[in-house]
This record gives structure tokens, C-alpha cells and sequence, in this order.
């Protein structure tokens, strides 16, 4: 039995980045650099939109290809070495008003003077058949929330990223059967976390499932997907849905901050939102051309606006009057 | 054997250095048949050491069943944090895990008799005038779950009517199945209305008002 303070309370970070792809990663690069202690708080290196690019052939001076989980590695690999520092975790909630602020995640609770929001916009809007009104019922986002209500039983995930592979993992710790129903031809992970996965007796992998439904009346009974161009219905007790999609992903702030069409951000000039000392860059923002490069510029100039702001230079103001 | 290590003793001592007023953990376990009572009863001690504010009662269930019924306690292990006055605030089942942090939330606001709520909020609250009942079930292993169970706790402090239990789910099946609870955390209002995960306190509030008006209609 595990008893402590969950999540723990961190030192108190000059910025604290939530989302480390090419803007979140970005600006740490630039505020690391310029001497401030840094904290990028992500999901993992195939969570967001670059991470599960598979080919990348345009971002300047890298002529590639590679691919978008390799750009992302070493931009991070970059702002670590100025001193960056990188957690894997998941935001759950924060406070922006606090002094300092206060970022919330599984594991840990992250303190910042300067809060980033970098956490682009894979987040979904459209649902499977049945999710919603099953939710509570069987279906689940948490694995290690509600894995043990599924002992014994089989259960289905449904996702191809590090967070739906981690999780499918956890369950073989529960279910009787794990089976994972993959998007995509090919799971979006390392080789090592694949080969974990398709190694693991506990787990059948379904590659290119298309789900359909998720079945049942008061609780989940089955699911039911096309693969290898058959329909398939599997009597599961459980669906675990890690999908992703294309809205800003902002379920944290918890209305803390303004929203434009669709739940993106609003920022000044210097990418602040209204709340001094909260910036938000990359693809969470409105009206933003969903391109790596224009997401690492942001970072940049974010990151002088941060320096201005904790550097205590007048320059900087919130433009919200 | 202690339940606390030594670092997580000193995060707690920081956490509770400056507590507002007393606190009591009133602990309600039994000898036997209870999987968890002897460790949420060493908890409760243990941290009953770490603030001279705190003190720890410790009744036997079966013994002193008036003691419970005064309570309001139905099931074992149980904690009942109890501050200048009963603000209904009660954890079944041990608070291990992520549960522990709501504890202390709990033992901070209650001492405070003050929640940290919107000022809509604590009106709506305090003007409730018949009894509400807030379960919030959980597991240990569920960072989403501290969040709607302080939330709870603190609706509860905010007005006299109004109490709100930590269920956890494992512990007790039976409530688990009786309220189909197949993910945490889910917040079962007066026994009628659910909520599922860990909401903001407008979207309780919604569900409160409906539960109120499921009892009226």
C-alpha cells in the first residue's frame, strides 16, 4: 500500500511548459537558455500532432526525411541541454491565478511563475456509437483509475500512442484478456514499448481496426470494428479510448481562461493570454496554420516576452484593455 | 512498521503547520472481518502525530453503535473529520493513494470551517434546506479522484445540510454494484442523480439542483 502525498509538490520552476512538442519544446529551449529553470510537462513523445507525423520533409534546415517523433526528440534533446528539464505526466488540472501558479498532473504538482500552455490540438470532438452514454458504464480514459473493476474480465483499448499502449499494459495487470485495436497499421510507439506490447501474453493486438460500436444497455458488453475487412464483435466487459482528434486540447483549464470558436486560446501579440504570466503557443491557439515551424515561432517569441516578464522589464503588457 | 515514511511525514508537517483550529479524526474500525480497519486506524494515528491540533478517537463499530448512529456511520473503516462543529465530512474505507491528499484537504478546510468554493456557490449551498447526501466513490490508484472528493467535502462544510462521504470502491463491492460504479470517480447525489469524473463546481452544483428537484417533484 503506497500512502503519501499524491501528487507531490515541486519546486517552484521560473516556467513550467504544459505540452512538449515543437512549441512547448521550443520555448523551453529559449527561456532554459536564457537562464531560467524550466519544466516541460508532457504526455510523451507520440502524444501529439508532430509526434505521430510519420515523414517530415519541410522544416527548415532539416532536409529529412524523418520522422515527426525524431524532430520532436531532438528539439527536446536541444533544450535539455541548455538545462531544460522534461517530466512525462498528465495535466489534470491548474491554477493560473495562484502565486506561483499551480499545474497539476498525475504524478506530481508542478509550480511555476510563468505557465505555458503548448498542448496543441488533437483533442476529440466526435464520438464512438455508444461511448458517451456507456461512459461510467464500462467505458473509461483511466486505466489505473478503474483497471481493477475489470479483474478477471476482457477488456478493450482503443488507440495507437504511448498513452493508450501504457495503459493497455497496465490492464494485463487486471483484465483476463487485453485487446488492442490499433487505428493504424502500425502502433505509433517506440519499437521497444511495440515489441513490449506484442510480446506480452496478455494482449492481442488488432492493427487498422476500425471501430464501430460499443455495445451494451446498462454496461459495456462488446465492441464491435471492422478488421482485415471483416466485422468483428468482441464480448469485452471494458473499452479504454485513447483517440485522438482535432480540437484544441483545453479540458484542464477548466474555464480559466477566454475560449474563440472551438475552444482555441486568445493571446496578445506576445502570445500572453489574459491572465498575466500565462502564455499559451503552437496549435492550441485560434486561427493558427498547423505547421511544426510556425508552432517553434511561437515559442520564440514567447519565450522573450517570458524573459521580459521575469526579468521584470516594462516593455511587456498585457494587451487586454 | 509505519504507514508514513519519514519524507512523506515532513510534507505532511509542512502541509498542516498552520491549521486554522482542532481537528478530530473520529475512527470507527472493528477487530475482525475488516480488511482495511487496522491500517486506516494506524493512519489516522500516525497522522494525528504530526499536528498538535489533531486528535484521534478510535470506536469499535459494533461496541459502540450509538456513537456511530450519532454519527451517521454505516460501514467500516471509517473517518469522520470533525472540526469546531460536524460538517459531515467522512471517508469509508482507507484514504491510501491519492485518497490521502483528500484527507488532508479535508483536515485543512475543516479546520478552517471556511470552503474554498465561489461565493455563488456557498450561497446556493448554505440556503439548502433539507438533507443531501454526496458519495463519491473511488480508488486509490485514481489521481482524478481527489479533486471531486475535496470538492465534496468542501460543499459539505459550506452548509449543515449537506454531508459527503469518500467511498472507495474496492472496499466496498456491495455499494460498488448498488451503484453500478464501473469508473471513478463517480458522484452519487441523494442515491438518484450521478455525475461521472471529476467535475467543476458549477457542473455539482447543476446536479445538485436537480437532485433537489427530483426529491420536490
Amino acid at each position: 500500500m503506497e500512502i503519501g502525498l499524491f501528487p507531490r509538490p515541486s519546486e517552484v520552476y521560473d516556467v513550467v511548459i504544459i505540452g512538449g512538442g515543437p512549441a512547448g519544446a521550443t520555448t523551453a529551449l529559449y527561456t532554459a537558455r536564457a537562464g531560467f529553470r524550466t519544466l516541460v510537462v508532457d504526455k510523451g513523445l507520440t502524444a501529439g500532432a508532430l509526434g505521430m507525423a510519420s515523414k517530415i520533409v519541410n522544416y527548415p534546415g532539416i532536409p529529412g526525411p524523418l520522422s515527426g517523433a525524431e524532430l520532436v526528440r531532438r528539439i527536446r534533446d536541444q533544450a535539455a541541454s541548455f538545462g531544460a528539464q522534461f517530466t512525462t505526466d498528465k495535466v489534470l488540472r491548474v491554477d493560473l491565478r495562484s502565486e506561483p501558479k499551480q499545474v497539476w498532473g498525475g504524478r506530481g504538482t508542478y509550480q511555476g511563475r510563468v505557465v505555458v500552455i503548448a498542448t496543441g490540438a488533437m483533442g476529440r470532438t466526435r464520438h464512438i456509437p455508444g461511448e458517451e452514454r456507456l461512459l461510467g458504464r464500462g467505458v473509461s480514459y483511466c486505466a489505473t483509475c478503474d483497471g481493477p473493476f475489470f479483474g478477471g474480465k476482457e477488456v478493450a483499448v482503443v488507440g495507437n500512442n504511448d498513452e493508450a499502449v501504457e495503459e493497455a499494459l497496465t490492464l494485463t495487470r487486471f483484465a483476463a484478456r487485453v485487446h488492442l485495436l490499433s487505428p493504424t497499421a502500425k502502433l505509433a510507439v517506440s519499437p521497444e514499448l511495440a515489441s513490449e506490447a506484442s510480446d506480452h501474453p496478455g494482449m492481442t493486438i488488432y492493427n487498422a481496426a476500425k471501430v464501430r460500436e460499443i455495445l451494451g444497455e446498462q454496461h459495456v458488453e462488446g465492441v464491435r470494428f471492422v478488421f482485415q475487412g471483416e466485422e468483428r464483435t468482441l464480448p469485452v466487459a471494458g473499452v479504454f479510448v485513447y483517440l485522438q482528434g482535432n480540437v484544441p486540447v483545453i479540458d484542464f483549464l477548466q474555464d480559466q481562461l477566454p475560449t474563440g470558436e472551438g475552444g482555441c486560446l486568445l493571446v496578445d501579440e506576445n502570445f500572453q493570454t489574459p491572465i498575466p504570466g500565462v502564455f499559451a503557443v503552437g496549435d492550441v491557439l485560434c486561427r493558427h496554420l498547423k505547421q511544426a515551424v510556425v508552432a517553434a515561432a511561437d515559442g520564440v517569441i514567447a519565450a522573450m516576452a517570458i524573459d521580459r516578464l521575469l526579468r521584470g522589464r516594462k516593455k511587456l503588457r498585457p494587451d487586454w484593455s | 512498521m509505519t504507514l508514513l515514511g519519514d519524507d512523506v511525514r515532513q510534507q505532511v508537517v509542512e502541509f498542516l503547520k498552520d491549521l486554522a483550529g482542532p481537528v478530530r479524526l473520529v475512527v470507527f474500525t472493528q477487530e475482525f472481518e475488516c480488511e482495511y480497519c487496522a491500517e486506516t486506524r494506524q493512519l489516522a494515528e500516525e497522522l494525528g502525530e504530526l499536528s498538535d491540533q489533531i486528535t484521534v478517537e478510535v470506536y469499535d463499530f459494533q461496541a459502540n453503535k450509538e456513537k456511530a448512529e450519532e454519527l451517521g456511520i454505516d460501514k467500516i473503516p471509517a473517518i469522520a473529520v470533525i472540526g469546531k462543529e460536524d460538517y459531515g465530512v467522512r471517508f469509508y474505507g482507507i484514504p491510501s493513494g491519492y485518497e490521502f491528499t483528500s484527507l488532508l484537504h479535508a483536515v485543512r478546510t475543516v479546520a478552517a470551517g471556511e470552503p474554498e468554493l465561489s461565493e455563488e456557490g456557498k450561497k446556493f449551498l448554505a440556503e439548502i434546506d433539507r438533507p443531501l447526501h454526496i458519495q463519491v466513490f473511488v480508488t486509490p490508484t485514481c489521481p482524478y479522484c481527489p479533486h471531486a472528493v475535496t470538492l465534496a467535502h468542501q460543499m459539505a462544510i459550506a452548509s449543515p445540510n449537506v454531508r459527503a462521504d469518500m467511498v472507495e470502491a474496492m472496499e466496498f463491492p456491495h455499494l460498488a454494484v448498488k451503484y453500478q460504479v464501473m469508473g471513478v470517480p463517480r458522484t452519487v447525489i441523494n442515491e438518484t442523480v450521478h455525475l461521472e469524473g471529476a467535475a467543476p463546481e458549477p457542473m455539482v452544483l447543476d446536479k445538485i439542483r436537480e437532485a433537489l428537484q427530483e426529491a420536490e417533484g
